[in-house]
């Protein structure tokens, strides 16, 4: 304790490029806290990109169905959550409708609204309502994709239409979809850096916080450039493995 | 009622400024992305490599990253502050947005040009060549405006992109329409009516946008139809 | 890794539950304006704010849950549930008493600008003429404060600058991006004190927050306006605080001064 006014700050780099402050990366637990925030960034992105898959595989549906009314409906919602800015929405989403957040969060199981798990819950809301807008677009167009003499043919052979739908039209749907998602993914995942306004503490939240506190903001937004850049590096990785998996699957099966 | 009088003057004031950021950032960043494109589709193995690292620098980390960094990271070294020519875009909210905004929209529309420019048939370049046009020529005449046909659609959504993007601006005190309606949230609390008129705003803003690239889109086939 | 992320969410969702356990107090905090309310690494609070919450937690027998909260979203937060109270050197005013209800005030300060030494500013001593002479200068302020809104009233045609935090003020001002920016007179001492505070100086005009009613009556703490009980109880607590000068020793801590004030 003390007064912290004097101890733990150091000189800005103004007048002396000396001093990058890097040692207080250290020194005060810094690392600790930007790893654990880019722990909270990638929890946050998977599970609102679950989330996002989810609601856009429902609503790609839809919208290759064309449902009356349902296709309208999702329609808007693409619409307005592409075109406002996601900032808007995350702000709209945590301040703006206090009891219906409410009642969303006391399904999620968060009755006791607090700490951190409120904020995380409605973060993944947020974040995975706007991937699911996009998640959405690339299901319908990867939906539109799958030929449809292939269903054609099916329909001829007498097949249900669950089973058209599992052994046609998904295996091909997930395959044209799959570079799509990972945009997605991408996206979403940067997003997440958005959310620093409803105090989730993740990476960015984190080097904003430590920015601020030592006085070495470039320090720590180059830090969390950094890590940001592996975080899409090695998930872009990921991806692509599972991409040439996808790609040869079908190819023997051709 | 009455708070939608008071607050759409104010966010209108907001839309100058971000159709101001938008159209600065654009122009700066469509440059630098098609000199990127070039450098990616050169015979130079150096230059491709670094437009290819520059991409992956700029569209695998978040914007605002990207803007705290210019901002409050650069900003703040003296050699940026004594310099008369940084220190000017740098001195001003406005001017780091539109640096930082030019440079990630380059990325982007880099990789939009690229494949854009890789579309062009190699036999169109070869014939063009036979007829003893010059490089510039052939790239003015015969690739650039296929290349652009192609990239078209997918520009637009870029577009979209950077209206949105010009939100972050006001984290670092720029007032465009998100900061503008962040500063009547905090004057008249009446959050979800402010936040969803800007909402309104930027969506009938993105609407339009993609409705005039869609008539560029139908005079650009038409051309290539006569 | 999914385990991690697993074991992640569950240690999210069990500290939510904590939070609101019977016998805990949730208090939103900005964790960003020193000497008020600093986070460090581990998202502990300390300063002023910290210590008036202890106090407060400890009367009340209740344990101290802080919250971090971006000033500018403390009150929809509040009313959104996130936490029980704001204890962030919040000023009362009339308009957030729109949105929430206020203990009794617990302390005052008086505002001051931060001027460079050479500007033309430092040597003004009436209020009138130095918000007069802010006309057309950058001014900075920290975003949805008093000081915020007491710049956009009575010095319209400055060219107002809100920060998210108190620390990208002085950064700008530091370097040049705005020639002065407008604080409680505690947060900018906690300027000068700096190294980069060299050079940059008080303004001579001090504004106490009678001046207008912008400023507001002294900082409360902030309560949801259905939370009666609560209010009265803390109410009760505070001023037994500021009676045993509890809250005085609290301020003599982190500003050097007593900037309590009597309980009404």
């Amino acid at each position: 304790m003390g007064r912290p006014a004097a101890a733990g700050r150091t000189l800005l780099p103004r007048g002396s490029m000396m001093e990058f402050g890097l040692a207080q990366l250290w020194a005060d637990g810094w690392i600790y806290a930007i790893a654990r925030g880019a722990l909270v960034t990638v929890a946050v992105g998977i599970c609102s990109m679950v989330l996002g898959l989810v609601v856009g595989t429902v609503c790609g549906l839809i919208k290759w169905q064309r449902t009356l009314v349902l296709s309208q409906i999702v329609d808007v919602y693409t619409t307005v959550w592409r075109g406002v800015p996601e900032l808007l929405i995350i702000y709209l989403l945590f301040f703006g409708s206090v009891e219906f957040m409410a009642r969303i969060a006391a399904a999620f199981g968060f009755t006791n609204m607090g700490g951190g798990g409120y904020a995380f819950a409605v973060t993944v809301l947020a974040i995975g309502s706007i991937s699911g807008a996009y998640s959405t677009e690339a299901v319908r167009g990867a939906l539109a994709a799958v030929p449809i003499g292939h269903i054609e043919a099916a329909k001829a052979l007498g097949m249900p239409g669950h089973r058209i739908f599992r052994r046609i039209i998904a295996p091909q749907m997930l395959r044209i979809a799959f570079p799509a998602i990972n945009n997605v993914w991408q996206t979403t995942i940067k997003d997440t850096a958005l959310v620093s306004v409803v105090g989730l503490q993740e990476l960015m939240r984190t080097a904003f916080i430590g920015a601020g506190s030592t006085r070495h903001p470039f320090v720590f937004y180059s830090v969390a450039f950094v890590v940001y850049l592996i975080i899409t590096l090695v998930s872009q990785v990921g991806f692509n493995r599972v991409e040439r998996v996808l790609s040869s699957d079908t190819a023997k099966v051709a | 009622m009455d708070l939608i009088l008071m607050a759409v003057p104010v966010l209108l004031k907001g839309l100058v400024m971000t159709l101001t950021l938008t159209a600065t950032s654009v122009a700066i960043g469509f440059t630098l992305g098609l000199g990127l494109a070039l450098m990616r589709v050169s015979n130079s193995a150096i230059a491709e490599r670094i437009a290819r690292y520059y991409s992956i620098m700029f569209r695998g980390t978040p914007l605002l990253v990207q803007l705290f960094l210019i901002y409050y990271g650069l900003g703040q070294f003296s050699f940026v502050q004594d310099s008369t020519v940084l220190w000017w875009v740098f001195s001003e909210g406005t001017r780091c947005a539109v640096l930082a905004l030019a440079l990630n929209t380059a990325a982007y529309t880099s990789e939009i040009l690229r494949g854009g420019l890789q579309s062009v048939p190699v036999g169109l370049v070869e014939a063009a060549s036979a007829a003893g046009m010059s490089r510039v020529l052939r790239f003015r005449r015969i690739e650039f405006p296929l290349a652009i046909r192609q990239a078209l659609p997918a520009y637009g959504n870029e577009l979209v992109l950077v209206v949105k993007g010009t939100s972050l601006a006001s984290t670092i005190t720029v007032l465009e329409i998100t900061g503008y309606a962040k500063r009547l949230m905090s004057q008249t609390f009446a959050i979800l009516e402010v936040f969803a008129l800007a909402g309104v705003i930027y969506l009938a803003l993105n609407v339009l946008l993609i409705g005039l690239l869609r008539l560029v889109e139908r005079r650009l086939m038409r051309h290539q139809q006569r | 890794m999914k385990l991690k992320i697993l074991s992640l969410v569950a240690v999210l969702a069990t500290s939510a539950l904590a939070a609101h356990a019977e016998g805990v107090l949730s208090i939103g905090t900005e964790g960003e304006y020193p000497p008020w309310s600093m986070a460090d690494a581990d998202g502990n609070v300390t300063g002023f704010d910290a210590d008036v919450g202890a106090l407060l937690c400890a009367k009340l027998e209740m344990e101290c849950n802080f919250v971090v909260q971006a000033f500018d979203g403390l009150i929809p937060a509040l009313n959104a549930n996130r936490f029980d109270v704001i204890i962030s050197g919040m000023s009362i005013t009339a308009e957030r008493k729109n949105e929430i209800a206020f203990s009794v005030g617990y302390a005052e300060f008086p505002n001051r600008f931060v001027v460079s030494a050479d500007s033309g500013l430092a040597g003004i001593t009436d209020i009138p003429a130095f918000l007069a002479a802010l006309d057309g200068r950058k001014v900075g302020t920290q975003a949805a404060t008093t000081h915020a809104n007491f710049i956009a009233k009575l010095a319209p045609n400055a060219v107002l600058l809100t920060y998210a935090s108190l620390d990208q003020q002085w950064i700008d001002l530091a370097s040049g991006r705005i020639e002065t920016a407008f604080a409680d007179a505690t947060a900018d001492q906690d300027f000068l004190d700096r190294p980069e505070g060299e050079g940059f100086v008080m303004s001579q005009v001090t504004i106490p927050s009678t001046y207008d009613a912008t400023l507001g009556e002294g900082i409360g703490v902030g309560i949801r306006q259905d939370d009666t009980e609560l209010k009265a109880r803390i109410d009760q607590a505070l001023c037994e605080l500021i009676a045993d000068g509890s809250i005085g020793v609290a301020s003599e801590k982190w500003f050097n001064v007593d900037i309590s004030r009597p309980c009404q």
